[in-house]
């Protein structure tokens, strides 16, 4: 299944994506406001520099003066960084004092009412410079003379600067507040979710009843296809398990009834050519009830895991029972069949019905298949196994096979003694129990064996 | 001995009729569940062999009611039904023995004569003890140490003689008569099979059986 990340991450992501593209825009407005704040400032330095310095002129005999006020330039030094230029122009158009060649693009030849500020480029630096109008009186009459003062520019920027630092650390620091207020509102609107997520995972496999959880609006829509789904899983089960409850019984009445008709037929009336023959049948349908019974008890305990709660169960007890239904009252006399408890009460984690049949199918194997003159069946513990072992004085399973014979329907042998789903059945129980089934090859000294292992409950003892 | 049969399927109740006649028992023979449980509640049986599907009255049904009413009467049930849980739930109810369907006749027999046996020679609650051989009689099981041995009727019988005085030497004409009464006819070797298998299945006890050469056979501890 593809994740596509966690829905707390998605929201997080793009939560925090709007928190961002915000604060560039607050950002950028505070820059435009520090810069517009900070040229304000420095224009009335600038403004009251060129009044004070305009106030000066003067008209003595018909001659204009020009006094350069100290006061101007205290003034003009409070931005002491940046450098000042002045140009004061007389109403012929000349330059009376300063810079000749400042120019701002004002038309001097006219009167200003107003100051006109600006920005301009002189020799290579970024200026701001003020034109203030100041009329003179003459014998011509009244007459316009102009200051010229510019400033260079660091001062403001410096300030403009400080300024929009000072507002970007405020949006920060908002910014990540309102991030984390989130994290925690997401979180617990999240919450339902984990809760339903873990209440699911909680779940034994086994348990068909549906679920039975207070979810918000949203979630309840998953909540009820996950019950319907349930049921019918639930329903779909239950017919499942009438059918081979039912087919069993179709199935082995008339087995059962052809066995006994079988039976009644008296050998001693037949021609030997019949009797071979009926003895072939009686083979043929002994083979045919075994399998049978492999059959229905493999989709039986198959069934089983999907609806069964598992439980402790005492491995001597399970294994005793097996080897009392697998070995058979009109077993062969000259067999020697033993049975080994394990001295301290194993308990493992299982379905008593189903383990029970691994165990029994094993034995039957052995019987059929292995043991000439001894069948031994031991329980006991491996570390933090507990296991049932079948050995047998037979020429046992050669390595090679171990792997195949635990496969549905596998025969190497011929194809009368096909082993069926004996040891499939040993198998799946098993690996549903969370153990293993396990050969050990024939030595001298040792007989060929079968386990079944299986972990032991937390301290192994009942 | 008296054995009701409580069975719907026509073909199989008649041979397991005809297989109990064989045997020297009466037979009755009932199809319908009804009629089974109420012969049951006023004729008294040495076995009951019953099936679980029935008309008219089910198998557990049947054995429940018996069982209620104190009847001690041992019942072998037949089942077809795939749950092995059936089979837990006829031994909870008080069955004595269940077979599934299709079962093995021979086998279906031998688990009847151990029934009958247990009704005839009721049941006794001791053990005997030699070397590390345990006999208990109550449930006719023998351990070897710590293994348990499945042993024959015969074998056991003969364990059961042997055991009851170890050491001292049974002869064999002594054993013949004990083990198979005077009506059975068996040859001589009889015992020394059984001897054999039974010296077999008690490999690596504490105790062993010695032949005293011309007398018989003891049954002696290690050590002792």
């Amino acid at each position: 299944m593809a994740h596509k990340g966690s829905l707390f991450s998605r929201l997080m992501w793009r939560m925090a994506l709007l928190l961002g593209l915000g604060a560039a825009a607050l950002i950028t407005a505070a820059w435009f406001y520090a810069r517009t704040a900070a040229d304000e400032a420095y224009d009335r330095l600038l403004l009251g520099a060129a009044f004070q310095m305009s106030e000066n002129l003067t008209v003595q005999d018909g001659v204009i003066k020009f006094d350069l006020p100290a006061s101007a330039f205290e003034l003009l030094g409070l931005a002491d960084s940046d450098r000042i230029f002045y140009r004061v122009v007389t109403p012929d158009g000349k330059t009376l004092t300063g810079y000749n060649d400042l120019d701002t693009g004002v038309d001097l030849t006219a009167h200003q009412s107003q100051p006109v500020i600006g920005n301009s480029t002189y020799r290579g630096v970024d200026l701001r410079h003020v034109t203030v109008s100041r009329v003179l009186t003459q014998k011509s009459g009244v007459v316009w003379a102009h200051v010229i003062v510019a400033q260079t520019l660091e001062s403001r920027r410096a300030l403009a600067a400080e300024l929009t630092t000072r507002a970007t650390i405020l949006v920060a620091i908002m910014c990540l507040l309102a991030l984390a207020g989130s994290a925690i509102a997401v979180r617990y609107s999240l919450h339902p979710v984990d809760r339903l997520g873990r209440v699911l995972a909680r779940r034994e496999p086994q348990d068909l009843t549906p679920l039975d959880l207070d979810v918000p609006r949203e979630l309840t829509p998953f909540v009820d296809s996950i019950n319907r789904f349930i049921t019918r899983l639930s329903e779909r089960m239950t017919l499942m398990q009438r059918y081979i409850a039912d087919s069993a019984h179709q199935i082995r009445t008339p087995l059962t009834a052809l066995n006994a008709q079988v039976s009644l037929i008296d050998d001693e009336k037949l021609a030997p050519a019949d009797r071979r023959h009926m003895e072939r049948v009686r083979r043929r349908a002994s083979e045919l009830s075994r399998f049978t019974n492999q059959l229905l008890n493999h989709a039986m305990v198959i069934h089983r895991f999907d609806s069964v709660q598992l439980a402790p169960v005492k491995l001597n007890d399970v294994a005793r029972k097996a080897f009392r239904a697998a070995v058979p009252m009109t077993v062969d006399p000259d067999l020697v069949v033993s049975f080994e408890a394990s001295p301290e009460e194993l308990m493992v984690t299982g379905d008593e019905l189903s383990l029970r049949e691994a165990i029994v199918n094993i034995i039957d194997n052995a019987l059929r298949h292995g043991a000439k003159g001894r069948l031994d069946v031991k329980v006991g513990r491996d570390g933090d196994n507990g296991f049932v072992e079948v050995s047998d004085d037979g020429p046992g399973i050669p390595p090679e096979e171990w792997g195949n014979v635990v496969k549905r329907f596998y025969s190497s042998r011929s194809e009368d003694q096909v082993s069926g789903l004996g040891f499939a059945i040993a198998a799946e129980v098993a690996l549903a129990l969370n153990g293993r089934i396990g050969f050990r090859e024939k030595t001298e000294e040792r007989p060929f064996a079968i386990h079944i292992a299986l972990p032991l409950i937390e301290g192994g003892q009942a | 001995m008296r054995i009701f049969l409580v069975e719907d399927t026509h073909d199989v109740g008649e041979a397991i009729c005809r297989r109990f006649q064989q045997a020297g028992h009466t037979v009755d023979w009932e199809t319908d569940g009804q009629a089974a449980s109420d012969i049951l509640s006023f004729t008294e049986y040495d076995l009951v062999v019953l099936d679980v599907m029935l008309p008219g009255r089910d198998g557990f049904s049947i054995l429940k009611k018996m069982r209620q009413s104190g009847s001690g009467v041992p019942v072998l049930i037949l089942t077809a039904r795939s749950e092995i849980d059936d089979r837990v739930g006829a031994l909870d109810l008080g069955a004595d023995d269940y077979l599934v369907k299709p079962f093995d006749f021979r086998e279906l027999e031998a688990r009847a004569r151990v029934l009958l046996r247990r009704r005839a020679g009721g049941e006794a609650t001791n053990l005997i003890t030699c070397g590390d051989v345990v006999l208990d009689l109550s449930n006719r099981s023998v351990t070897v140490g710590r293994r348990e041995v499945q042993l024959k009727r015969r074998e056991m019988a003969l364990l059961e003689i042997l055991a009851s005085r170890p050491g001292k030497v049974f002869s064999k004409e002594e054993l013949l008569d004990r083990l198979f009464g005077f009506d059975e006819e068996v040859g001589e070797n009889a015992v020394e099979l059984y001897v054999g298998r039974l010296r077999k299945k008690l490999e690596g006890a504490t105790a062993r059986i010695v032949t005293q050469r011309g007398i018989g056979y003891q049954l002696v501890a290690d050590g002792a």
